[in-house]
């Protein structure tokens, strides 16, 4: 379906799945104020693909997640889901949309147990006569599921998650937002706070989404992280999209000096 | 805190047998039915982490305006009631907007007393009071429900609950949940103990006082909504971290408002029940230790001044707490000093182990 997309700048050869893009960005750019946040981004998420999004402090990582996300709006530019022109002008509207994100502060309620989590704001419950009663067996039976879906293991559904570990709570924000079976799973800095056994349990679970055939887009600026999940990488610097690598397609100090700006590979 | 509680009636006991009799638990009982019904409505706004100073004086105002339709204008007496229930939401409803522009609930509801204590001069006939005695505005406390209708209500209300309880252990085996018969069985013996012992202590003299089933009924319908149904989870989520609450989409701001509307209504009950009692409203109605009280007593049974901890029964059990301490100390003949030392002493140590199990150490910085 939609095949009206012109032939893009970016990778012409994406080694991802032949299908429409899950997610697209199109000369996105955003300003706050005098700053220039983002300048003409273009972005493209294939089902099935791990992309991560790297570059220095301030290049505009976060923006362009509140931007999918649909806490930001872009000053112009274009975002496509799927093929089609969307309007993400609020959190609801990109989940609608299949887009969710776990920013890097997992927003979780430290009181409230895993299940309660998992359906925060998305209960199951039953009609009003009923004072809207949860149907906690419902949300229970299907929050195992989706837990074991990443093998996230958790020793009781019950016990309120800031008793749990890091990782714990990551596979739990994580698991909250396949809750609505999204297409597009956006994870800020999923990494940053943990161990290192924890951290492998992470990029596992991020292996697991794209398994399951969901475009995944990672924030990280840990290189090990980028190299051993993302099968592209995409660079940004000072708010501009300066390099793009695919798998393998790269060494380290070649993504550090398109992220610094070293020497300038032949972009920009 | 049941432990604390057990060891006040012990000590209490131990001076004096008379201290554990019917009658006295009957009086005990109707001594804190006011506080606990205040406090009940204190633990919903502690809960999404707000606070309330106003509302034993607008419970007086309440009070006022029942009182006053009821035995001076010679209305209904259920017109009188929803009128004070009325005006106890609208108060609350105003001071909500204040907390909700950004306006610390402290100050708000300070302020927002010091505003009723003129308001009940307002609401008050020129000389200040108004008697209910003799008034079926009276019957509110007095009332009493036979031993026999009232034993019918325990054993009413303990099948509802064994069949609720037989209806969840339904629903989770047809999902493939765990769920084992133990949780049928412990708690339903538990609750039939309470109820039944409850009802043969307090029919002893002439039936079930009216305020306590008034009590009851409040604590079960609180009990459903906050644990059972989706406004109960969002009440806590918003309580435990607002903006996590905020990006899942729950209506953070409503949620504030209608906790102080829970509050308002409760007020408005607490101030009737409480002219009932004392056959009259004054100046003084709702002034005094009531709001200090109903706050301790929410912090004392287990509900945390952070917001996002503890639950309804808190307001029962803290209730029973500080009232089992000043029924002792009067019985016994001490001397009032006594029972502000110890209710204040039991206070704070309340809020010592509130915030170390909130914060994990009382100094900051301590790990
Ligand atoms: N709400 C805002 N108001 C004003 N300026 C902003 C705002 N948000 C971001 N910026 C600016 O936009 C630029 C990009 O910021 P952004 O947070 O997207 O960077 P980042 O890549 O996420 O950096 P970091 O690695 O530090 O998280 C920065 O210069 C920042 O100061
Ligand atoms: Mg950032």
């Amino acid at each position: 379906m939609t095949v009206d997309s012109e032939p893009q700048l970016s990778d012409p050869s994406d080694g991802g799945p032949h299908s429409t893009p899950l997610l697209e960005l199109r000369k996105v750019s955003k300003h706050f104020g005098g700053v220039r946040a983002l300048h003409e981004v273009d972005l493209t998420v294939h089902p099935g693909e791990v992309v991560a999004l790297v570059g220095d402090n301030g290049a505009g990582k976060s923006t362009l997640v509140k931007l999918v996300s649909g806490v930001e709006r872009p000053d112009t530019g274009e975002i496509r889901v799927r093929g089609q022109h969307a309007r993400l002008d609020s959190p609801r509207a990109a989940a609608e949309a299949g887009i969710r994100t776990i920013f890097q502060d997992l927003s979780l309620c430290d009181n409230l147990d895993a299940v309660q989590n998992l359906f925060l704001g998305q209960e199951r419950h039953g009609p009003v006569w009923s004072g809207r009663r949860v149907r906690r067996h419902v949300m229970e039976e299907q929050a195992r599921r989706v837990l074991e879906s990443l093998s996230v293991k958790l020793r009781s559904l019950n016990t309120p998650v800031v008793a749990l570990s890091g990782g714990q709570r990551q596979g739990i924000a994580i698991c909250r937002a396949l809750i609505s079976d999204p297409a597009v799973v956006i994870l800020d800095e999923p990494t940053a706070a943990l161990g290192v056994s924890q951290r492998g349990e992470v990029l596992d679970l991020i292996g697991r989404l794209r398994e399951q055939g969901r475009g995944v887009v990672v924030i990280s600026h840990d290189m090990r992280d980028v190299r051993q999940i993302a099968d592209r990488v995409v660079v940004l610097r000072l708010g501009t999209r300066v390099a793009e690598y695919r798998r393998g397609g790269y060494t380290p100090s070649e993504l550090v000096s398109a992220m610094t700006g070293a020497h300038e590979p032949s972009d920009d | 805190m049941l432990v604390v509680l057990a060891i006040i009636w012990a000590v209490f006991y131990s001076q004096s047998p008379a201290y554990l009799s019917f009658q006295n638990l009957t009086n005990l009982t109707l001594q804190i039915v006011t506080t606990a019904i205040l406090a009940l409505g204190v633990v919903f706004v502690l809960l999404v982490g707000e606070i309330d100073l106003s509302s034993a004086v607008l419970s007086g105002v309440c009070a006022a305006v029942a009182a006053g339709l009821t035995v001076n204008s010679g209305l209904p007496l259920p017109v009188g009631i929803a009128a004070a229930v009325a005006a106890g939401m609208a108060v609350m409803f105003v001071q909500a907007q204040a907390v909700m522009f950004g306006v610390p609930s402290l100050i708000v509801t300070l302020g927002g007393m010091v505003i009723l204590q003129g308001l009940i001069l307002v609401v008050l006939p020129p000389e200040f009071t108004i008697s209910v005695a003799g008034t079926p505005f009276a019957t509110i406390a007095s009332a009493a429900i036979p031993a026999g209708t009232s034993y019918a209500l325990a054993a009413v209300a303990t099948l509802a609950f064994v069949a609720y309880r037989l209806f969840q252990y339904r629903e989770r085996l047809s999902t493939g949940s765990l769920a084992s018969l133990t949780t049928i069985i412990v708690p339903s013996a538990l609750v039939a103990a309470v109820l039944f012992g409850g009802v043969f202590t307090l029919t002893r003299q002439r039936g079930l006082p009216m305020p306590v089933l008034i009590v009851a009924v409040m604590l079960l319908i609180a009990w459903y909504v906050t644990t059972q149904t989706r406004y109960g989870i969002h009440l806590y989520a918003v309580g435990g971290d607002r903006e996590a609450a905020q990006r899942a989409g729950i209506p953070v701001r409503r949620m504030v408002l209608y906790s102080f509307l829970v509050l308002g209504a409760c007020a408005a009950v607490a101030g009737m029940v409480d002219a009932s009692r004392q056959l009259g409203v004054s100046v003084t109605s709702g002034s005094g230790p009531l709001m200090l009280n109903a706050i301790a007593a929410a912090v004392v049974g287990g509900t945390s001044l952070f917001g996002g901890r503890g639950s309804i029964w808190s307001a029962l059990l803290g209730a029973l707490v500080i009232g089992s301490i000043s029924n002792g100390v009067q019985l016994l003949g001490l001397s009032t000093e006594v029972q502000y030392f110890a209710t204040g002493s039991v206070l704070i140590i309340a809020v010592a182990v509130d915030v170390v199990l909130t914060r994990g150490a009382l100094l900051p910085g301590r790990r």
